[in-house]
């Protein structure tokens, strides 16, 4: 292999022979490419690295142009340089190292950094520049950059403000939302103690955090937020709820604190706990109420049942004993007073009846609606004993149910079909089960008068009756009482009928599976 | 007040008194016709106030020449009553070993639960809610009066405490 270091012109061969040994360990031991330079430009002096980085053999670079390898704007300066003082030139590399391209024998080019050294020399100024390759160096330094744009976009597109604190507590980073919500610039707040937006106990919860290991820190941010006060720079402070996540950092441990804005949530939840007490106070208004009435209705109720006795008591009274000495009309009033007695003592009965379901508790259990109804059918024999009835009755399914209030359904239900089938003969009165529309119901029908469907919404109403008295007697509470029970067990009850041609009844209710 | 009504004549030897606490004169004197006309007592008390209920069975006051050892054959006891309600006597009258053998059947206008559980634990022997129907209410008389005054055996008087008041 040829000699590391040849020399042109000839007039400084002696003095470069003499460098030689001096400089030729130090040159190739460097990592860095070295290139010297004289004041004309030309390379004087390369080692190993220096071909190695750009490509060429020493010999192709030996007495060439620097501009070279190195750009031309540079070139200049490198002349520039070498004409200043020592001291002008020593200044100027303390600075640190100048970003460069270098041109590499194959016209590819890569990212370097140049360090300038005087030399003073027999010929004149040398100038001895340090190249060094940094694609490495920059490719890192792009990636974190990358990086830290990814972090800071994140940051930036967070809906929460979001503070970065270390360990001393002092704000190290925060995004545009930190900036809106606390109302401060960016610059304000940086390098400031999280105490100026957060002020209560938050600072020492963070440092505490911080203090732990990361492992105990990220178990801590998994639990819910923590619930505190954030403080404006106009003084005005809103409730926050924060959630701290550790990031473990070159510059030790730091901590992304995500601040959420919590008034509207508190606003709502406030409103929240005001409605629910409304609800309670109205809840504890409506149940008094109830109570009351229905203290009220058993009340009255029972106080009306000794008067309503003593007036048919006395009127029954008065014609055993005294009806043949009464006119006959006098007799006809004392049935009348009689009849009117008995109707207001079924009414007030029905009344207190229905009272009473209200406040009955359920005794639910499985129970065989078919047994149910023939108890109940059993229950109305005597009253249809005079006409001829044909009853109907479906096999049913078995439901949940208290069986004392199922019977009364069916009493009342069927009562009812009695009633408005008497001018039929025979009646029909039909029991079973079918699917409506998807849901299971069960039905109750008759060959009777019907109602006109118009009128279908007070069916179940106390009191209100489709009929006139004179044509069906009745006080109007069965159906209600029917229906209370039904929608007392989770149900509905409705009709379907049609003026002349029957009515039937439907109701649904929890089947047992 | 109270009504004394005798029987007919001719009854038995037996003091079959009944006692009515009702304070109501109308469902009284109802109740009363009833009960006379099925000849069912010797002799009917009719009191109107509970205070004065409770003297006759504890023979005090007025009814101080009556005897624990001579109680009625039965109670028929209202539970709205003044002064002392009917639960209040009932009480009285079943924690008391000199009275607690007497038969006592509460009639009543009102048939509520609390009630009824209430004169069951205080130990009631009978709960009757009387009909609102003068028909009904008469029958119901007539099981009263023919269940407890006939067909039921009274206890008899060993059953009842020493005759001296309680203090």
């Amino acid at each position: 292999m040829k000699s590391a270091l040849s020399v042109v012109p000839k007039d400084a061969e002696k003095r470069l022979a003499q460098m030689e040994g001096r400089y030729r360990g130090l040159l190739e031991a460097a990592p860095d490419a070295i290139v010297v330079v004289d004041t004309a430009g030309r390379i004087v002096l390369l080692n190993a690295q220096a071909e190695k980085q750009f490509g060429y053999l020493r010999d192709e670079l030996l007495g060439q142009q620097v501009t070279t390898i190195i750009p031309e704007g540079f070139a200049e300066r490198l002349l520039a340089d070498a004409l200043r003082s020592v001291e002008d030139t020593l200044a100027q590399q303390i600075g640190g190292g100048i970003e460069l391209l270098g041109h590499r024998k194959d016209g590819s080019e890569f990212p370097m950094e140049i360090m300038l050294s005087p030399l003073e020399s027999g010929e004149g100024m040398l100038i001895t520049a340090a190249i060094r390759n940094i694609s490495v160096r920059k490719a890192a330094e792009s990636h974190l950059a990358q990086m830290e744009r990814r972090y800071r976009a994140l940051l930036e597109a967070a809906p929460d403000a979001m503070v970065v604190v270390n360990t001393s507590g002092e704000i190290v980073l925060l995004n545009i939302q930190a900036e809106r919500k606390f109302g401060y610039h960016r610059d304000e707040l940086l390098g400031q103690q999280v105490k100026t937006i957060i002020p209560e106990g938050f600072a020492e919860r963070l440092l505490a955090d911080a203090l732990r290991s990361a492992e105990d820190a990220l178990a801590q941010q998994i639990g819910t937020g923590i619930e505190l006060i954030g403080r404006r720079k106009d003084g005005g402070e809103f409730p926050i709820e924060i959630m701290l996540s550790p990031l473990q950092s070159s510059d030790g441990m730091l901590v992304t604190t995500a601040i959420r804005d919590i008034t509207a949530h508190k606003a709502t939840e406030a409103h929240l706990l005001r409605l629910n007490e409304h609800l309670v106070n109205g809840n504890a208004l409506l149940a008094t109420a109830n109570a009351d009435l229905e203290m009220f209705s058993s009340s009255v109720a029972h106080d009306l049942r000794s008067p309503i006795r003593q007036i048919s008591g006395f009127a029954k009274i008065l014609s055993q004993d005294y009806g043949q000495q009464l006119p006959a009309e006098a007799n006809k009033h004392l049935d009348k007073i009689a009849h009117g007695a008995k109707q207001m003592g079924c009414l007030v009965d029905d009344l207190l009846h229905l009272a009473q379901i209200g406040r009955q508790a359920l005794a639910v259990q499985p129970t065989a609606l078919s047994s149910i109804v023939a108890a109940a059918v059993e229950a109305l024999l005597p009253e249809c004993s005079d006409r001829r009835v044909e009853w109907r009755l479906g096999k049913l399914r078995t439901v949940a149910c208290d069986r004392g209030l199922m019977k009364q359904v069916f009493v009342n239900l069927l009562s009812n079909a009695l009633k408005y089938s008497r001018p039929r003969d025979p009646a029909v009165i039909e029991v079973g089960q079918t699917t409506l529309n998807g849901e299971r119901v069960i039905f109750v029908r008759d060959n009777g008068v019907g109602f006109d469907m118009q009128y279908a919404d007070k069916l179940f109403g106390v009191f209100q009756r489709l009929h006139r008295a004179s044509e069906f007697e009745g006080t109007g509470i069965g159906l209600a009482t029917a229906e209370r029970i039904i929608r007392k067990h989770g149900g509905r009850m409705w009709a379907e009928a049609l003026q002349g041609r029957g009515a039937t009844f439907f109701f649904t209710i929890v089947p047992v599976e | 007040m109270i009504g004394e009504v005798s029987g007919e004549s001719g009854t038995t030897e037996t003091e079959n008194e009944l006692l009515l606490v009702e304070d109501n004169p109308s469902d009284a004197e109802l109740a009363v016709r009833e009960l006379r006309r099925h000849k069912f007592a010797k002799t009917i008390h009719v009191i109107s106030d509970g205070a004065e209920a409770l003297d006759f069975v504890f023979c005090r006051r007025a009814y101080q020449s009556r005897s624990f050892s001579r109680p009625p054959q039965v109670i028929l006891l209202d539970m709205k009553l003044p002064k002392v309600d009917g639960l209040q006597i009932l009480a009285a009258i079943k924690n008391d070993p000199r009275t607690c053998a007497i038969p006592v059947v509460i009639m009543t206008s009102s048939a509520e639960q609390r009630d009824l559980i209430e004169s069951y634990k205080m130990g009631v022997n009978a709960f009757i809610q009387k009909p609102v129907d003068f028909d009904d209410f008469c029958k119901v008389i007539a099981h009263v009066g023919t269940f407890w005054l006939s067909v039921n055996k009274p206890p008899p008087r060993e059953a009842f405490g020493p005759d001296s008041p309680a203090k």
